[in-house]
């Protein structure tokens, strides 16, 4: 991988340069956090966020999006509105990007989505680096560090920025920013050293992952779930602010008087009752217990029985949206802790 | 009545360069419109649909004009007007040395300060015949 480093003091040209890729959007501050959002100007860029209150999914998956026309004389017209929208986002987390990477693995080959590919073949991203608070645990979920998924990656090592160069339009942007950038030194890579072991250092949560599957299996009856059940209040917001939840929902929307209409997909949660309703009435988890069951299922067995790992990446944002104060972490220490057995 | 005269936008922080752009090209025939930063500029040039814009780059921040501009190529309702940037990114940021590039700053001429304003009038001429043309050939 290219490694080179940036100037500090030349941020805001390079974004400047950048624009020539697409919109520059990055993290501005709003009233009660932090959201990806469209620049006007550099300066409304905050790169020291911690994490914003949407994850980047937002781009890629939108909470709503029109995926079909259709009319009683044309059929049906596929919508590919913004589709070809370029945008360079600026300052993702590696969370952030793995959660990315996760979804391509939901929403690429063999089954790709192409409202979700194209977004992701216009949309650059440059990540950014960053330091944990107390509610990250992204290194308990091996997702404190990416090695793909982004076309540079700056980590701050002082008066610079060590870039990683991921993709070839990470390339095409370093060439187009050519002065900007410089070759990195023996003392750079000290100093990238130093600050990744500080990283690791300075993460103050840690959940165990190895054998959780198992974990998980052994606790499907646990009492546990019947008591999130009593507290969660099924909002949806775990999933909402979840770089990795994608489930929708796909409904036709029609015009009155006409048979023409829109067929619209949403964002949707396992925490909402209507998830599981089938035709007839049915639905297989009418409990607030069984749903929140679910959602823990799905994110730390399901998942790794389908892709390998756990969808969860730790980023903490379900830790500061639940209003109920449900906490992934706590959650798998408590099944860590139960005793089957009495103790002698 | 001043409205037959094409309007120029100038963009730029500095009011006495704003100034005495605008005498000289009010003296040769437009009408003249004034902006202290990119967030007037755009809402300007929104309402008042400019024929040409003056932009600068440096302003209370040192990239304003370039996100600016972006915006403008952005909008489909101003992506064409011409965009002439009128800065002196050059000499007061002598490191940047990246050239003026369309690819990148999205502008159609530069113009470094000071504008040497024979040449800035006659490339304003020139884009304004071209509009005129475009105008007269699109009519029915």
């Amino acid at each position: 991988m290219k490694m080179l480093k940036l100037p500090k003091s030349k941020l805001d040209f390079f974004a400047a340069v950048t624009q020539q890729f697409g919109e520059v959007h990055a993290p501005v501050q709003v009233q009660g956090g932090f959201v990806f959002r469209r620049l006007h100007r550099w300066s409304e860029a905050r790169l020291d966020y911690q994490r914003t209150l949407l994850p980047p999914k937002k781009y890629f998956l939108p909470p709503q999006e029109t995926l079909l026309r259709y009319r009683s004389t044309a059929g049906y017209e596929p919508c590919s509105e913004d589709l070809d929208r370029r945008i360079v986002l600026f300052g993702l987390h590696p969370c952030d990007i793995y959660a990315l990477n996760l979804l391509d693995r939901v929403f690429g080959p063999p089954f790709a989505d192409p409202y979700y590919t194209s977004r992701r073949r216009n949309i650059a991203i440059i990540g950014m680096d960053c330091m944990p608070d107390e509610r990250c645990f992204c290194s308990s979920m091996r997702s404190d560090f990416v090695d793909r998924g982004f076309d540079l990656f700056l980590s701050d090592i002082g008066d610079d920025y060590f870039t990683l160069v991921g993709s070839a339009r990470g390339d095409d942007m370093v060439l187009a920013s050519g002065p900007l950038f410089s070759p990195v030194s023996p003392a750079d890579v000290d100093q990238y050293k130093r600050r990744s072991a500080a990283k690791r250092r300075a993460f103050r949560l840690d959940v165990e992952i190895r054998d959780l599957p198992e974990i998980f299996e052994m606790e499907y009856e646990s009492g546990i779930w019947e008591e999130l059940g009593r507290r969660c209040l099924a909002c949806g917001s775990c999933s909402m602010v979840c770089p990795t939840c994608y489930c929708f929902d796909v409904r036709d929307q029609v015009e009155l008087g006409s048979r023409d209409g829109v067929r619209v997909r949403r964002w949707d949660s396992c925490l909402f009752l209507a998830h599981a309703r089938v035709a007839g009435g049915e639905n297989f988890r009418r409990s607030r217990a069984a749903r929140i069951k679910m959602r823990y299922y799905h994110k730390q067995r399901g998942f790794v029985a389908q892709y390998g790992r756990p969808s969860c990446v730790g980023c903490g944002r379900c830790l500061t949206a639940c209003p109920a104060g449900i906490a992934v972490t706590e959650v798998i220490a408590q099944l860590r802790e139960t005793r089957h057995a009495a103790s002698c | 009545m001043s409205s037959a005269r094409p309007k120029i936008l100038i963009v730029d922080d500095d009011a006495d360069f704003r100034e005495s752009l605008a005498v000289f090209l009010e003296s040769h025939g437009y009408a003249v419109l004034h902006a202290p930063d990119s967030e007037q500029g755009l809402l300007r040039a929104r309402l008042e649909r400019p024929a040409l814009i003056l932009m600068d780059l440096m302003m209370s921040e040192r990239t304003e004009g370039c996100f600016a501009i972006q915006q403008i190529r952005r909008s489909p309702e101003l992506q064409n007007i011409p965009v002439f940037v009128v800065s002196s990114l050059y000499d007061k940021a002598p490191d940047f040395r990246i050239p003026p590039d369309r690819a990148w700053l999205g502008h159609d001429e530069f113009f470094p300060k000071p504008v040497d304003l024979e040449r800035l009038l006659e490339a304003i001429r020139r884009y304004l015949a071209g509009a005129g043309a475009a105008q007269a050939e699109a009519q029915p």
